[in-house]
């Protein structure tokens, strides 16, 4: 809500400076995101008088004016037309300045030398208004300053306003406020009522929907433009001006926060207005002049030819006010606000009225706009008022909320007692009256937001102030703290983190070709994606069911911007239709089935892992990275080591891909993309990617390490090398070995790996590192030769090997 | 006496023979290694003094006495020749080898390779550190919501804008039964604030309860410097007997504190939520202007009870705050984009 300070001042005075008053404000509520000056960059205009009007000759459009700024006169050339000779007009002279940092020069235009200008209103800002210069009243004091008779360096408050306070949205509930706030006096106008004489009957045959509707009449009035003070004011406050009747209707809208209508008595068919919900087929072309199809839902006003508005939302065409317009009718009228927020939304077409509606006007709130626009109309368009009539079926009662001020003490933690409570809220206008140990409360009309006893105490703790509220710290009598599996979630984000991975973050939105690009079938679960109904984009269709869709696109993305390798970690859930075994969290009441989002790692990589340097070689990274990465959080979660086994599966490179398991459970697939995704992806060569199931290695937390002691006595270390077909996995001999060594086994480390020359074809040598400690008894060579048998057997028997010598 | 024993003559002659060709050659020892021959040679078990002294034994008590103690002399005096030698060979070898085997320590380190934290991440888990203190209990929720859940326990009006298409985004329903709705909204969401957690809190553990909810929430809009579609919430909820607002704006107070220094100025106005009555939010002072840290208020009664939970029994407190927009302040991020971006330069710059 933009709120000029000049029209506030008219319903409460609070002699408070521009930024004094803000801070009132914002500490009541009323949020002031800014103050700003639309006009105030006016500076060197004043008001003038045409005394002589020259058309320019060659020129259709030109004319000279000699304008009389009260000292002397000036020669200006014009290239309007709406004005006449002794007309009050806007003297810009060279110097002067307009909004934007346009300043006036002495020019020549035409051939003719032009002292100044004739300011239009948008020129000055004080209107949208182009087609002519700005003519101003009679009365305007020759050669004043402009600024000062225009108001141009009125302030202009922005306030956000919150839905529950709809009465905010007027200039009069600010004024409210703020007089509750500060004790000022507030200001409220007279009604002056106009029942009987001629008007448009009407009937309300959905009182539902239409809780009350005021008429009134007002007859001869001459449509024009609005003088210039109200076209600033509106201009200020954000609603552009039209004519005087429609600027009329808008100026006591947003002073008394209820919308208004006017319509051209004589366009309407007569003989009355109804208020009915809309026919199957009617249709209403509105004001913007869109055709418009009704839904039988549709709030109506009618005449007898059919619809003449949308209720509470906007009038239509053809009864419109235009210049001809002699006999008005205005609707003063209330409506409820569901009906309102949902032809707006239907129809799309969010108006100052439908925003006010949907913030629930009070019906109570008629008779003043009404009053204040029928002032307003005949002040500024002429004519008088000959007839209204208020149709109010059902007077709203309100019933008095009860007021425990004891509990509300307690409750807000200020030391306020029930006289205080009730002074605080009679200053929003509240009836209150003691009820034994409670009070009775009775909301002011302008507050149909007051319904709980809760809501008695956000007011008397905003009028008390929110700033004298104490500060207290309670105890929470127990032990904070995050669950076990959410601090083995950050241990793994910290040893990934320090073993060299980047941790990425991204949105969960993929689409359904991103998976069938991974190589997955229609029947794979993976494919089962979760569809959004209003997704963002269509690249962004669906809830990911696997991190992989993204950590490549930001693989490429980094690639593409040149970034010569990476290594990215990202931690976040997929989304997949739960199962009797993977259920989603609870549904409520209407058992809403929910899908199950387990927690999953993802990791990809490309380029060099270790870069180059003057003293190394680069190393790429590769599947082993993967694997280490992985292995490494068993570790530090104290798990039983991850075992990888081979596999064949999309998207992989056949040979360079492994399913990770946890005690044989598995938990997902990393490798080298199969050269034909990483071509199809536009990936760079060998990049590596994986994800896998968080859940098995967090469950429970941390496990913390047991470890055995160190024997004290110096062990055995020797090496073996063992020669097995190429098929046997390393994994096979290293089992063989540990099975053979015997009792005192301590370690078993590879550090060779070798085909060539020395061996058949289609086998290989693997060379261990094997420890054997004992800390009974000093271990002898007689031991290590015992153990080199045992390997020795244990090989030949599990895997076919021998011992290289 | 001894001192003519031609034995002790000849022995003494021998033992100053060999001094002397001892004294030479350490002092011609050139470099530790000769030295380390010389004194293997003349000080070892076949040096001259040696051989001397394996003749001590044959000799009468006198005679072995005296030259006993001329060969210990003599020792005594070699061992500290040498040892000045090596002193002085040592000195020459610092300042001529090692000078030689100087490295340029300017040369890149090997510094350990080290990747990165997402700096939101690290945000949220800085912020949960701050409530894990004060002793809040940290929980999640599912990130797919029931419009029950996020809206209709949380006390919003049926026609909330918030849920409609253009403010949060739905998910298709995930069972066949589920009749369109003329708004299309399908009752399951992608939970647009954290609150719902609130809800399920409630609903899993009787009071007294102080729980820190954090999590990642959607909202239909586009992205611009300022926004994402998807961005992260941490939901406090404080319910027990006797709470009150004063409580609540102790607690957000010394939490805004501890996220942005004892100093800060902070201003606590009347805001509005449905699901919290009454209702404040936290203003901070953050380079000369106001900002909005976080909205809060006293839990609504309709919540309480949605949660199972009696508003005249307990009363509690609740408060969210978005981390997106606190990360971009502590680490001068003009652009919320960045975040999702992953630009390993960006990302680089938390290593």
């Amino acid at each position: 809500m933009r709120v000029p300070l000049s029209w506030l001042t008219e319903y409460v005075d609070t002699g408070l400076g521009v930024d004094e008053l803000a801070d009132v404000m914002t500490s009541g509520g009323l949020i002031v995101e800014a103050i700003d000056y639309p006009t105030a960059d006016v500076h060197g205009v004043c008001v003038g008088q045409v005394r002589h009007i020259t058309p320019v000759e060659g020129s259709d459009r030109l004319s000279l004016v000699d304008v009389f700024d009260g000292a002397a006169e000036h020669r200006v050339v014009c290239g309007a037309s709406n004005f006449a000779v002794n007309d009050r007009v806007a003297f810009a002279a060279p110097g002067a300045q307009l909004p934007g940092g346009v300043t006036i020069d002495a020019r020549r235009v035409f051939g003719h030398a032009s002292e100044g200008m004739l300011a239009s209103g948008r020129e000055l800002a004080i209107s949208d208004d182009h087609r002519g210069i700005l003519i101003l009243d009679a009365d305007a004091p020759l050669g004043a300053d402009l600024r000062n008779w225009l108001q141009l360096d009125d302030p202009v408050y922005d306030i956000e306003v919150t839905p529950d306070r709809g009465y905010l949205l007027s200039i009069i509930g600010v004024a409210r406020d703020i007089a509750a706030l500060t004790g000022a006096e507030l200001l409220i106008p007279d009604v002056v009522p106009a029942t009987g004489g001629r008007t448009v009957p009407v009937t309300i045959e959905d009182a539902e929907r239409c809780r009350r509707f005021e008429v009134r009449t007002i007859e001869p009035v001459t449509i024009g433009p609005s003088p210039a003070w109200l076209q600033r004011r509106l201009m200020a406050a954000g609603v552009r001006p039209v004519s005087n009747v429609v600027d009329a209707t808008n100026a006591a809208m947003l002073e008394i926060g209820n919308p208004i209508h006017a319509y051209d008595e004589a366009l309407l068919a007569g003989p009355e207005l109804v208020v009915r919900t809309a026919r199957s087929g009617e249709r209403l072309r509105t004001l913007d002049g869109v055709d418009r199809e009704l839904d039988p839902e549709d709030l109506l006003i009618c005449d007898a030819k059919g619809p003449v508005a949308l209720a509470g939302v906007m009038g239509g065409e053809h009864s419109e006010i235009n210049d001809a317009t002699t006999v008005i009718t205005l609707e003063v009228a209330n409506f409820a606000p569901r009906t309102v927020l949902r032809t707006a939304r239907r129809h799309q077409l969010v108006t100052q009225g439908s925003m006010r509606w949907e913030r629930m006007v009070p019906p109570e709130s008629v008779p003043l706009a009404a009053s204040r626009c029928a002032q307003l109309i005949t002040d500024i368009a002429g004519g008088a008022v000959t007839g209204g009539a208020d149709h109010y079926p059902n007077p709203a009662e309100h019933t008095p909320i009860t007021l425990r001020p004891v509990r509300a003490g307690e409750y807000l933690g200020i030391d306020v007692d029930a006289d205080q409570q009730r002074a605080l809220l009679e200053r929003i206008g509240c009836d209150v009256r003691p009820d034994g140990m409670q009070l009775a409360v009775t909301r002011p009309a302008y507050r149909p937001d007051l319904e709980l006893e809760v809501d008695l105490y956000e007011e008397i703790a905003r009028i008390h102030g929110y700033d004298r509220v104490p500060e207290r710290l309670p105890s929470t009598g127990q032990v904070g703290g995050r669950t076990p599996e959410a601090r083995a979630q950050i241990r793994v984000r910290e040893t990934l983190a320090g073993a060299g991975w980047h941790e990425i973050l991204t949105a969960p939105f993929i689409t359904d070709n991103d998976l069938a690009a991974l190589g997955w079938g229609e029947d794979d679960r993976r494919r089962q994606a979760i569809a959004l109904v209003n997704p963002l984009s269509q690249e962004a269709g669906v809830l990911r069911t696997s991190l992989l869709p993204n950590l490549l696109r930001i693989a490429r993305q980094n690639a593409n911007r040149q970034v010569p390798g990476a290594a990215l970690f990202e931690v976040a859930r997929a989304y997949l239709p739960p199962t009797d075994d993977e259920p989603g969290a609870p549904g409520g009441p209407d058992d809403v089935r929910l899908p199950f989002e387990p927690l999953l790692l993802g990791l990809v990589g490309y380029g060099p892992f270790e870069v180059e340097r003057h003293d190394r070689e680069a190393r790429a990274v590769d599947v082993f990275d993967l694997i280490g990465a992985c292995q490494l959080l068993a570790r530090r979660l104290g798990r039983p080591a991850i075992v990888p086994l081979a596999t064949a599966e999309a998207p992989f490179h056949p040979g360079r891909a492994a399913r990770l398991t946890l005690e044989g459970r598995a938990l997902g697939v990393v490798g080298e993309l199969h050269p034909r995704t990483v071509e199809a992806l536009e990936l760079p060569a060998r990049t590596v990617v994986g994800e896998i199931r968080l859940a098995p290695l967090l469950a429970g937390g941390v496990v913390q390490p047991q470890v055995s002691e160190p024997s004290p006595l110096p062990g055995l270390r020797f090496d073996v090398a063992v020669v097995t077909a190429a098929s046997v996995e390393a994994r096979a001999v290293e089992a063989a070995i540990r099975a053979g060594a015997g009792p005192d086994l301590t370690d078993v480390a590879l550090f060779d790996v070798y085909h060539g020359e020395a061996l058949a074809v289609g086998e290989r040598s693997l060379a261990y590192h094997v420890a054997l400690d004992n800390a009974e008894r000093q271990l002898s060579d007689r031991d290590e030769a015992a153990a080199i048998d045992g390997i020795e057997r244990s090989v030949a028997e599990q895997v076919g090997g021998r011992l290289r010598r | 006496m001894h001192e003519s024993d031609p034995t002790v003559a000849s022995g003494r002659h021998d033992v100053n023979a060999a001094v002397a060709v001892a004294r030479d050659a350490i002092a011609s020892a050139t470099s530790l290694d000769v030295l380390d021959k010389v004194r293997a040679s003349h000080l070892g078990k076949r040096s001259a003094l040696a051989t001397v002294q394996r003749t001590l034994g044959g000799l009468p008590d006198d005679a072995r006495r005296a030259l006993g103690a001329l060969i210990n002399a003599a020792r005594a005096e070699l061992a500290e020749l040498e040892a000045e030698r090596r002193l002085a060979l040592e000195a020459q070898r610092d300042s001529v080898v090692l000078a030689d085997e100087a490295v340029d320590v300017t040369l890149p380190a090997r510094i350990p390779r080290r990747g990165s934290l997402h700096p939101v991440h690290e945000t949220t888990e800085a912020v949960v550190d701050v409530l894990v203190g004060l002793g809040y209990k940290v929980l999640d929720g599912p990130e797919v919501e029931t419009d029950w859940h996020n809206f209709t326990a949380l006390n919003s009006p049926p026609d909330h804008p918030a849920k409609s298409l253009s403010d949060t985004i739905y998910v298709q329903p995930l069972t066949h039964d589920v009749r369109p709705t003329p708004d299309g909204t399908t009752g399951v969401l992608l939970r647009p604030q954290t609150s719902p957690g609130q809800i399920r809190a409630m609903l899993d553990q009787p009071p007294p309860l102080y729980i820190v909810i954090p999590g990642q929430v959607y909202r239909a809009d586009t992205a611009d410097a300022t926004h994402l579609p998807m961005f992260h919430q941490i939901e406090g909820l404080a319910v027990d007997t006797s709470l009150s607002f004063a409580d609540l704006k102790g607690t957000v107070a010394e939490f805004a504190r501890a996220i942005l220094g004892t100093d800060t100025e902070l201003r606590f106005v009347p805001d509005h939520f449905p699901f919290t009555e009454p209702s404040a939010q936290l203003l901070a002072r953050h380079d000369g202007r106001w900002m909005e840290l976080l909205g809060c208020g006293m839990v609504h009664p309709n919540v309480l009870r949605a949660g199972g939970y009696d508003p005249e029994q307990v009363r509690g407190f609740a408060w969210g705050v978005g981390v997106d927009r606190m990360a971009m302040m502590r680490h001068g991020v003009t652009d919320i984009r960045q975040f999702v971006d992953n630009d390993m330069r960006f990302l680089a710059g938390f290593s």
